[in-house]
């Protein structure tokens, strides 16, 4: 076990993680520069047909290092958004150390004191690795003043490396064997193995990636997967290298991927624990979480044509992300689409990426709703995650809505920003304490439908990039809910409603109003746009007609252009939804539906 | 408008020659200095006998409209000539309607008494202004004082119409500018006027200008007052509009010639850049028009080829949405049931929210005329956004 070494490498964006492990593992893999390109190019279409571009690879790399010994050093990916997801945590979980990446001229950022934060949080050991020194503008000097004043690293620890150029990958290959701590666990002890990732391969079906605590794993063990309960044969076990590499056995420290002849990733979780049918482990690995939809919106597909291509897309997505439900949905401004629940507002941003760029979809999706359990007069107990579907408010006896615990790191500097937040957002039992010098975590427990819109941006842009964020989800508790309508010359746009809290409604339904009243073009007659609760109007906008677009001349010459002009305002309006006679282009939804505070962009 | 392809055709005389070239213009027009004008006449009498021949509509032309350009600057020997052939190869009612536009300073009593002997009824002077300033801005070369002494000379020569062109929207013209410019147009006592907002072409001198931010049209809110202001005052002192920019002194002064444009009446034009349009109960509509460029029309003519650039077919779709268009546009507004009758489109059926909305907002009202016929009458207000209002409408034909 000694000669195992288990590290992901955390980097603020741009500062270089992709082609710092693209250099690792050509260097390890002792492959031509030629040829290596072609192997990552192969990959990277292996990639696309699983779906998974969005994620680098977990690879394991033989390296014999200074003292003529072999290591296998097991590069575990971490998802490209760190900030709050499930899986980065499992991923850090595998680790014993991580390399820490700075680049040499831009410096410690927010997201690299972010990414340190989280990596600490689980022990892991951290080596500084300070980037693209070969740069002119490169600072070394005030790059390792940053690393021990801001990190609190050690920066005689850090190792100097230009990825691009391939300078210093030696030196840092060395720390890596000499300054992460080797793996422990017993491999004699009843098989623990944390599964911290899942691919979905169109040939083989779901491939597991693996990390062993205890125990070791060979075919054809019967293995549970404790959480699930479930019980698969298993029928390859190796480590990624480049390629998938079947080994006799993956033994505890290790890392690997495990074939147990699952056909898709239904049912597979993220955090669950591997252990053998017949001698399970007595506990599984701690931090495990249901993956239960909490964040819920419709997608439809901005061209209505593109609804076949939508529906063929969320299928194949599935098969790879066990986690995403949906069903049909139908608005009558957006047309047909699904509603989707999601494990979080993450795991929302990644389906959403992931439909648009891998499958080519212009989208839009609806206002994220939480679920709420509605307790109707009559006792009956039902739960609303469309406000569609919202009961009529006189049959409401009382409705609860979701509560987080939210878990803030920030800079002590914020805190005071911070905690104003919170209690923005209607947090109840916010506390604050010291994490190490400077370094604060503010606890609060929120209703998780505050969070869903722009909370995260917002803690952001307050703590200008610093904070950090992590929720769990708490219980139900009574809310004060109202469905807000929008209404445009007072036809109800469906797809705009939303559940709001009583004392948001106004603030939330003038903010669609406005932003709405900015991306409608002016038609001949006046629009009003309105917010409103039940048949109460709460909030209005109004977008004035034209006054004056005719041409002064119209004649024998004029008369075929003037009417080709005009097909092509009617084609551009086919592009829009109609609601009240209102041209509605697609913009103006996406506009109002985005939730980024981005109102003084244009 | 009654959609008229009954009616009598028109034919156009396009006349590109100017004295000098206005920065605002954007029509197919060339320096009078051009030794092309002294062929023009020619080939302009080639282009009748080629045209001619092809030119199927048996009823006689009833109007000619000599257009440009300034084509008060052929002498009118020219004009008489072309007129001429004209009359050789086409048919002609007795006393056709014809139109000339002519420049201030081409205006004399001499040039006044030789046009009124070629049987010109209407002359439409390009005044533009009274004011030396706004003449200036537009690269006039007459001034005002110039401009006043052209109307009363060809009042005083017993032309059946006199028509004046203004512009408004010019750079520094304040409101107050604009009302004494139709003031003194009015107290002059022409039998017509157009007004025109000034529009920046792309390809100007203006359009140019406006590019690099040294011009601009003006604001559409002091677009829409001045648009109204016009109106409403000429309306008031008894020059009420029936087009977006022409106005005239009884309907007897309305532009026969222009109005064939509005109602799909055919019309045959000749010269460079000139429209025509055949329809019949019979045939399916076409379009066509000829070279831009006086040089290629020439190049074409003296190949013995009609100059024809490019034409198209209109079918109902596409008629009936140039009804729609140009009747939003004029004051007596579209004729419902002449699309209904045409075209099978139940324009107010296929449209009852949207035309509740307008009437609402003020832009329209649908109107009977003495037979019953039901018309889409825009208000001043619809006039103003007839553009706009066009695009509003759902024109799909019935399956």
């Amino acid at each position: 076990m000694n000669h195992i070494r288990n590290f992901c490498i955390i980097a603020h964006i741009d500062h270089g993680k992709s082609t710092l492990a693209d250099r690792l593992i050509q260097r390890c893999g002792g492959v031509e520069d030629r040829d290596f390109r072609d192997q990552i190019l192969d990959s990277m279409d292996l990639e696309r047909e699983r779906g998974i571009t969005i994620k680098a690879n977990t690879v394991t790399l033989p390296y014999t290092a200074k003292d003529g010994k072999t290591y296998e050093l097991n590069l575990i990916d971490t998802p490209g958004h760190v900030d709050f997801s499930h899986e980065v945590r499992r991923s850090l979980m595998s680790c014993e150390g991580a390399l820490l990446v700075v680049d040499a001229s831009q410096g410690v950022e927010a997201q690299t004191v972010a990414n340190l934060y989280l990596a600490m949080e689980f022990g892991l050991t951290i080596v500084p690795v300070i980037n693209k020194i070969d740069l002119p503008s490169a600072d070394i000097d005030r790059v390792m003043e940053e690393i021990d004043r801001d990190l609190g690293l050690d920066p005689f620890e850090s190792v100097q490396v230009s990825a691009k150029k391939g300078i210093g990958i030696d030196d840092l290959l060395e720390a890596i064997v000499a300054k992460l701590p080797p793996p422990k666990g017993d491999p004699q002890a009843p098989l623990k193995a944390l599964l911290f990732d899942a691919q979905y391969d169109a040939y083989r079906g779901a491939v597991l990636l693996v990390r062993l605590f205890d125990g070791t794993l060979k075919v054809p063990t019967r293995v549970r997967l404790m959480h699930s309960d479930a019980e698969h044969k298993v029928e390859e076990v190796g480590n990624q290298t480049l390629k998938r590499v079947p080994v006799p056995e993956l033994s505890a420290g290790e890392v690997g991927y495990v074939l147990a002849g699952m056909k898709s990733l239904a049912g597979l979780a993220i955090g669950d624990t591997l252990t053998e049918a017949d001698r399970p482990a007595a506990e599984p690995v701690p931090g495990y979480r249901e993956a239960k939809p909490v964040v819920f919106s419709s997608i439809y597909p901005m061209a209505t044509d593109d609804y076949e291509d939508l529906t063929k897309a969320l299928e194949k997505l599935k098969l790879n992300d066990a986690s995403l439900i949906y069903e049909k949905d139908a608005s009558a401004a957006l047309g047909f689409g699904f509603r989707c629940g999601f494990l979080g507002l993450l795991h929302l941003d990644v389906v959403q990426a992931r439909l648009e760029r891998e499958y080519d979809l212009s989208l839009i999706l609806s206002a994220p709703s939480v679920r709420y359990r509605i307790v109707l007069n009559n006792d009956k107990e039902v739960w609303i995650d469309n406000p569609t579907f919202y009961p009529d408010p006189m049959s409401i006896k009382e409705a609860y809505e979701p509560y987080i615990k939210a878990a803030i790191m920030t800079p002590e500097r914020y805190l005071g920003a911070v905690m104003e937040l919170c209690r923005e957002r209607r947090g109840v039992d916010t506390t604050y304490s010291f994490l190490a010098a400077g370094r604060m975590e503010v606890t609060s427990q929120l209703p998780l439908a505050e969070v869903l819109f722009d909370f995260y941006d917002r803690l952001k842009s307050i703590t200008q990039g610093y904070g950090s964020f992590d929720y769990e989800m708490l219980d139900y508790r009574l809310g004060d809910m109202v469905k807000v309508d929008i209404l445009v010359n007072s036809e109800k746009v469906d797809a705009l409603s939303q559940l709001v809290h009583r004392e948001f409604s106004r603030a939330r339904a003038l903010r669609y109003c406005e932003r709405l009243a900015k991306k409608i073009p002016r038609q001949q007659f006046k629009i009003a746009i309105q917010g409103a609760i039940g048949g109460q109007i709460i909030a209005r906008s109004t977008i004035n007609p034209f006054r004056k677009d005719v041409t002064a001349k119209c004649y024998g010459g004029d008369i075929s252009r003037k009417r080709k002009l005009l097909e092509k305002q009617k084609e551009g309006k086919k592009k829009m939804k109609m609601v009240g006679n209102v041209e509605i282009p697609q913009s103006a939804f996406v506009s109002v539906l985005k939730t980024e505070d981005d109102d003084d962009e244009e | 408008m009654r959609d008229a392809t009954a009616s009598a055709p028109g034919l156009y005389l396009h006349v590109p020659f100017c004295s000098s070239i206005c920065p605002y213009c954007d029509f197919s027009v060339m320096h009078a200095a051009s030794p092309a004008r002294e062929r023009f006449a020619s080939r302009l009498v080639a282009e009748v006998s080629l045209a001619a021949p092809a030119w199927r509509d048996p009823r006689p032309f009833d109007t000619v409209y000599f257009g440009g350009g300034t084509p008060s600057q052929l002498p009118p020997e020219d004009l008489g000539r072309v007129l001429e052939a004209c009359r050789t190869h086409l048919a002609f009612v007795p006393a056709p309607w014809i139109f000339l536009e002519a420049n201030p300073e081409d205006v004399t009593p001499e040039a006044c008494a030789a046009w009124r002997g070629l049987g010109v009824r209407t002359l439409s002077l390009g005044v533009q202004s009274f004011a030396d300033e706004a003449l200036r801005f537009l690269g006039r070369r007459h001034t005002g004082r110039q401009a006043r002494a052209a109307v009363e000379t060809a009042l005083a020569a017993g032309f059946d119409t006199v028509s004046i062109d203004l512009m408004f929207g010019l750079r520094g013209q304040t409101a107050e500018d604009w009302q004494l410019e139709l003031a003194t147009a009015v107290s002059l006592g022409p039998q017509h006027l157009s007004c025109y907002q000034l529009t920046i072409h792309p390809r100007t001198r203006f359009g140019v200008q406006a590019k690099h931010g040294q011009l601009s049209e003006l604001p559409e809110d002091d677009q829409a007052t001045l648009f109204e202001l016009t109106h409403r005052f000429l309306a008031d002192a008894g020059w009420p509009a029936y087009e977006v920019s022409n106005f005239a002194r009884g309907q007897v002064h309305q532009s026969r010639h222009n109005r064939k444009y509005w109602d799909h009446t055919p019309y045959l034009g000749l010269g460079p850049s000139a429209h025509s349009l055949a329809a019949s109960e019979s045939s399916p509509a076409r379009r066509w028009w000829n070279e831009r460029g006086t040089p290629r029309w020439e190049k074409r003519l003296a190949a013995g080829e009609r100059p024809i650039e490019a034409e198209e077919n209109l079918g109902p779709q596409d008629l009936a949405a140039e009804s729609l268009l140009l009747g939003l546009r004029t004051t007596a507004g579209v004729d419902l049931d002449g699309l209904r009758e045409r075209y099978g489109i139940d324009l107010l059926a296929a449209n009852d929210t949207l035309v509740g909305r307008l009437v609402d907002e003020g832009r329209i009202v649908v109107s009977a005329d003495a037979e019953g016929g039901r018309w889409l009458v825009p208000t001043l207000s619809g006039l103003a956004v007839a553009d706009g209002l066009a695009a509003a409408f759902d024109l799909s034909l019935p399956n």
